[in-house]
Parts: structure tokens; sequence; C-alpha cells
């Protein structure tokens, strides 16, 4: 690509390692790429609700001094000069971070979130605070200051959650590299139904200091981007012991970028097909069998395997999170319950009557599926099954509760802690993005995403682009 | 133990019990969110080896102030 081509560019449309790609060439500026996100938004985010708060004044403030120093010969390399979008339950300093929540409505906080300093470090760009379920929990309401995201795939549906701006505004083309949290799946619900990647990694491998807490004991912060390999550069930049964060690992960080070298000859993959099979559309199970049989012509050795029923892991966290949530939320549930939206509330009441004995039994079930998890590792280097059930679901204020009857196919390996990645794998028949997940060892979130990377090397999935004009407002569209 | 079909007496104990004081709104919604959940916990109570660790392990130094 040459200097002229890159005023060609639209730059929205490249993946955040092409935009590194350019701005470490000198062929584009941090003050561009931040633009072409900040009109992007602005097209946009009126029908789309990804964003909740746009920091456009303190993103150009910061594009601009990164600009300068970049000139003066200080690239840093990796996210340097990227446009960054925060879930809003992440702290930032001077700017409003709310959890989608009444409650926080005018909740300006004074110091960022560990990750949001590494971040900055790492030279990115904080263009704003993306839409969530109220404090990262349960699903979509309808009765709070700010709607749920909208599905960019299909304003009928829903872009997941709880991590929903982050999932839409990537989908949207709004920025290349967004951060998530993830406790029963919140990063990758919103991946495998948006069409982009999102990982969990390791349950302490990335500070949640700073982090609004949804479970004290389940709580994941990962990166959310359109590859693989995207998400490798964000990881660098934000993983690493932090002594804030009691739940933090003194473990080292390898250089994942390093790792995707393209291959998975050899590669033992336990696939655990009964997780969805037994649950899933026909759809679903097509696009994942699909994506395995490609996994066998990479030269991966693909193995059926075996693990407890999906409602075991389901029934555990769900108790472990209902407890947690109940003590975070308690004051606020007996002193102004009628600010929390319906669908927070209704999950806070129920924590209410999780008693300490089922909590403690919760947590040795837990020990006991981990265990039974992990041992699945001792003859395979990495497991995947569907990333989601179902495509995405309806965008409907009247509809199900998520509460009701839901089999979460995230949440084993969110009990687990171990690192699995949501990656696309297909679409519905309603053109509507469908999804698989690749889990690994702990700590070796470096395998994950190198299987990741090969299967999106040689697919194009990931490439695929939502049809954004049904967005575009009104007048544009007339002209 | 716990009998499957708690009625709302039982549930109004519980979140006494909790400390909550519920308008009849709240109430209704704790007894559908509880009937929810019901099932989760009836499949969690179950007897246990009484040398199973919970998932829960205490690292005093996390808790220890930060090096300089």
């Amino acid at each position: 690509m040459t200097v002229g081509d890159t005023h060609a560019l639209d730059l929205t449309q490249l993946t955040l390692a092409e935009s590194a790609a350019l701005l470490e060439r000198g062929e584009v500026s941090p003050v561009e790429l931040l633009e072409a996100s900040l009109a992007q938004i602005e097209r946009l985010n009126p029908q789309l609700h990804a964003f909740i708060t746009v920091a456009a004044a303190e993103a150009r403030v910061a594009a601009r001094d990164c600009e300068a120093r970049i000139r003066a010969g200080g690239y840093r390399g990796g996210i340097d000069g990227i446009p960054v979008a925060l879930k809003d339950n992440i702290e930032t300093a001077g700017i409003r971070t709310t959890s989608h929540s009444r409650i926080l409505r005018e909740h300006v906080p004074s110091e960022d979130a560990t990750v949001v300093a590494r971040l900055k470090a790492a030279g990115a760009t904080i263009v704003g605070k993306t839409a969530t379920f109220e404090f990262a929990v349960g699903g979509p309401s309808w009765d709070l200051p700010w709607p749920p995201a909208v599905n960019p795939w299909d304003a009928a549906h829903l872009p997941g959650g709880s991590s929903s701006g982050s999932g839409a505004a990537l989908a949207a083309r709004m920025v290349a590299g967004a951060i998530g949290t993830d406790t029963g799946g919140s990063v990758r619900w919103p991946a495998a139904v948006c069409g982009i990647t999102g990982l969990k990694p390791t349950y302490g491998r990335v500070s949640r200091y700073g982090i609004h807490p949804n479970t004290f004991s389940l709580d994941h912060c990962g990166p959310m981007a359109r590859t693989a390999e995207d998400c490798a550069l964000l990881l660098q930049a934000i993983a690493g012991h932090d002594p804030r964060d009691p739940a933090s690992f003194r473990e080292s960080v390898p250089d994942y970028r390093a790792a995707l070298d393209g291959s998975i000859a050899g590669l033992r993959i336990g696939f655990v097909r009964h997780w969805h099979a037994d649950h899933a559309a026909p759809e679903v199970i097509a696009a994942v069998d699909a994506a395995v049989e490609h996994f066998v012509a990479l030269g991966a050795v693909v193995e059926e395997v075996e693990l407890p029923p999906l409602q075991d892991y389901v029934d555990c966290k769900t108790v472990i999170s209902l407890g947690e949530l109940f003590a975070i939320h308690e004051q606020d549930m007996k002193t102004r319950p009628q600010e929390f939206g319906r669908s927070l509330r209704q999950r806070v009441l129920a924590g209410s009557i999780v008693r300490a004995e089922d909590y403690v039994q919760a947590l040795r079930w837990r020990s006991e599926l981990a265990q039974r998890t992990f041992a699945a590792f001792t003859h395979f280097d990495l497991l995947v099954t569907a990333g989601w059930l179902t495509e995405a679901e309806p965008n409907d204020p009247n509809g199900d509760d998520f509460f009701r009857n839901r089999l979460l196919i995230t949440m084993p390996f969110s009990l687990a802690g171990n690192p699995a990645l949501s990656l696309p794998c297909g679409f519905s028949k309603k053109g509507l993005p469908l999804a698989l997940q690749i889990a690994g060892r702990p700590f070796d979130e470096a395998t994950v995403l190198r299987a990741g990377d090969a299967f999106q090397r040689s697919t194009d999935w990931h490439r695929r682009f939502p049809p954004l004009h049904r967005f575009e407002p009104v007048a544009q569209v007339a002209a | 133990m716990t009998r499957p079909d708690t009625t709302r007496e039982d549930i109004a104990v519980m979140a006494k019990v909790a400390g909550l004081d519920l308008s009849p709104g709240l109430f209704d919604e704790l007894v559908d969110a509880y009937r929810l959940i019901e099932p989760s916990l009836q499949r969690l109570r179950r007897s246990r080896d009484r040398r199973d660790e919970p998932a829960h392990i205490y690292d005093p130094r996390a808790f220890m102030a930060a090096d300089g």
C-alpha cells in the first residue's frame, strides 16, 4: 500500500493491525484515525446506541499529543495511536462512567482503571464509553436512561451482552479495538452475535482494578476486535500483574503476536460437541461442524470429548453470581430499588435468598467442574465448541426475560477461568453471524490466539460487512 | 431439606431474614425470580464429601500494601 492509496482508503474498514502498520510507516496519523472513528460514531450511533459517552474532546487532545510524539520518533508500536472504546463499567478519570445505570448517571471517576492506564501508556486513544447491561449483569433493560445497543447486522436484533456497545461499535466499524468485561460470557456473547472476535483471558491475567464488579470471583476483562491478531495486540497492552487487584497473578506475559505463526499443524483439539449439539439451532451445529473440519484441514488432530453437562456449569455459575450480586448491591436494593432497571433488580432480589451454604456448595461444585474440565487438557491442547447457541436474540422490550431457561455455552470457561476466544464461523439463514469458541489451558492465551488467527487467515467470516446503510441518517440516504 | 414447592410465605420469611422490606410489586418480582433460580438451587443442594474444597483460596500476600 502506498501513501497515495492511504487517503483513498476508508480508514474505518481497517483492522487494528492494518492501522498500526500504516501508523508505523507514517502513512496515516492518530488524528486521522480518530477523526474517521468519530465521524462513523456520529453517523451511526443515533441508531445503534453503541456509545453512552463519546469523549471527543479528550480523545482529540490525546491523538494530537500522540501524533506529535510519533513525528518526533517516539512510535511505541502495538496499539500506539489506535482509537479504542471502553465498556462503561471501566472507570476513566474525568470521563463519566455509568455502568449503564441510573444509580451512576452522573458518576465521574477521579482515577483510571488499571486497564485504562495501561492502554494510555501504550499510546491508545480512548474514544468513549460503550453501552452495557446495567452493571454488566443479566440482560437488556428498556427502563434505563439509555436504550440498549442495537445489532448492526439487523436492528430487529440485539448485539448480545453485556459488552453490547463494544460489540456493536466494532461491527459498525466505529472502532477497531475495544475492551469488554466477561463474567459469564459478556465478551464472547456480543462477539459471537456481532460477527467480531473477543477474548476472555485467564482469570487474573488482566487487572480488574477500577472495574465495577459483577461477581468478584468470576469477573474477567478482555479485548474485543475484528480479528484474533487485533485481540493479541490489545491483550499485550493490558495483561500483567497488578498489585491493586488481589486476584491478579504474577505470571509472565509472552509476546502474543509473535505466537501467531499461522500454523496449527499437530495441535490436539478436543471437540465438546454435546454442549451445543443438544441445544443449538441446526445452522449453529452445521457451522461449528464445518469449522472443526477446517481445523482438521489445517493439520490439527480433532477428537470429540465429553465434559460435564452444560446445565451443571450454568447452575453453579448462577448461584455464585447471584450471591455475590446481592452483597454488592444490597444497600441500593434496600434504599432505592426503583432506580434499578427491572432486569438487574430481579437478579439482585434473587440473590437475597441465596443462603451462605448454597454459595459455599456452589464454590465446591466449581472446584469439581474446573477439575473435570481441565482433565481434558491432559490429552488436548485446546477445546472447541459453539460460541453461542443461537443467532442474535430479537430486539423486543416485551420478549422473554434473558433470565428464563437460558443455557449459556460461554459459562463453562467462565467457571473454569481458562482463556476462551469467540470468533465468527458462519451466518444464519437470516444473515446473522454465528460463532465458534476456542479455549486453552490457564495462561495459554497464546495458543488460543494462534488457533484463532490460523482459522482467520484461511477463512473470511470475520471480513463480512454488516449492512450499515440501513442505519444512515434519513436525510443522507435521501440525498 | 428445602421443599421444591416453596410458598410465597416461605419466600417472605427469606426476604425478611435478608433485611428486605419490599413493596407488593417488588415482592412479586422476588417470587418470580425465586421460581427461576429454585431449580438451580435444588440441583446444587446435594451431599458432598467433607473434604471437598471450595474454589476459594485466600492468599494473604495479595492484600499486603504494594511494594514501593
